[in-house]
């Protein structure tokens, strides 16, 4: 997939990055990322990849916008109150980039739309609050063996990793139940949920484009409080019920 | 042996501080400084990092940059700064 001179001329910044180039750039045109939930994680994750270049996202959010989205929901606008957010996610990241294709789904992440959804997709970014919508991700990326960047936020920390099946920890590893007492709405600033977002984009734009090092069987963890990154090791759990199984070779793995 | 126990995410959040001190035996496993640890905690702070009286599964312990197993013992050591990240999630 070529780049026309007006691609060229819109990314020749970033083609100038070292292991990037003209090869990363057709690569990230050539890709589809699916971005699920558009909000304070999504929307700038999203705005990201819509201004590396990235050839397709599929976006998939529910519900209207309301008033304490905008603290972070930033492809939220004020006059979209009431309004479908995937509306305005839409709308705004056709404006940044009028080249890229958007499939919007108006719905949130579920047991019948998942399969088809991942299927559709070269690398998934997990944003929702939700645990059980987090899991039914990271079961569905498993079994499709497709990559998974999960970022989160609380407060102000952050976390991040990137799922390769079979290679790496899945995110039930990490998570063997759903939290009990989790609520979904909690402390958060834009700028918190903002950055963890960027963070993922580039994890998502070096996997893409096949440069750098990704943060495979490690956890990022961020605190905006003392200003400080962490890159904690982790595990695949013995035993783990999603990808226990699940072998670094996808013609040996007993699940397939 | 006294070991600093350094809050993450919720656990800072609903336990107002960063950080606490615990003294456990020597060779003293994760699980066991939780009751210590837990010791006059809210219910909720109660519900985000134990269970039975040990490290919830989904909270991750982590001493110098690696997740640990909190049923391990010797792993610990007097002075030792220990972290733990209780789950957080997107939105």
């Amino acid at each position: 997939m070529d780049l026309s001179d007006e691609e060229r001329a819109i990314y020749e910044w970033q083609i100038w990055v070292d292991g990037l180039g003209i090869s990363g750039q057709k690569q990230l045109k050539a890709s589809t990322a699916l971005v699920t939930r558009v909000g304070g994680l999504g929307g700038p994750l999203a705005q990201s990849l819509a201004a590396a270049g990235i050839g397709k996202l599929v976006l998939a959010h529910a519900g209207n916008t309301r008033p304490s989205d905008l603290n972070r929901q930033i492809l939220q606008t004020h006059d979209q109150l009431g309004k479908a957010r995937i509306e305005s996610c839409e709308r705004r990241l056709l404006e940044l980039n009028p080249r890229l294709e958007i499939e919007a789904v108006p719905e949130n992440i579920h047991e019948e739309n998942v399969a088809d959804l991942v299927s559709r997709v070269d690398i998934v970014f997990d944003c929702a609050p939700l645990f059980e919508e987090r899991l039914l991700l990271n079961r569905e990326c498993v079994r499709q063996r497709k990559p998974l960047v999960d970022a989160a936020m609380f407060d102000l920390e952050g976390q991040l990793t990137t799922i390769i099946p079979g290679q790496t920890p899945c995110l039930a590893c990490l998570y063997p139940e759903i939290p009990p007492g989790w609520k979904r709405e909690f402390p958060v600033i834009g700028a918190v949920s903002a950055t963890m977002a960027n963070l993922a984009a580039l994890e998502g734009l070096k996997l893409l484009a096949g440069f750098g090092e990704l943060l495979t069987s490690k956890l990022l963890v961020f605190s905006a409080r003392s200003m400080s990154f962490r890159k904690i090791s982790i595990s695949r759990r013995p035993g783990c019920p999603v990808c226990g199984t699940v072998h670094p070779d996808p013609e040996e793995s007993e699940t397939d | 042996m006294k070991i600093t126990v350094q809050l993450l995410g919720q656990a800072r959040h609903l336990a107002g501080c960063d950080q606490m001190e615990v003294e456990v035996p020597d060779g003293a496993s994760v699980d066991d400084l939780v009751p210590e640890l837990t010791a006059g905690a809210s219910d909720r702070l109660l519900t985000v990092l134990a269970e039975d009286q040990k490290l919830r599964r989904s909270v991750m312990a982590i001493l110098n940059d690696e997740t640990i197993d909190p049923a391990a013992r010797d792993v610990l050591k007097d002075g030792a700064e220990l972290s733990l990240l209780p789950p957080m999630s997107g939105g």
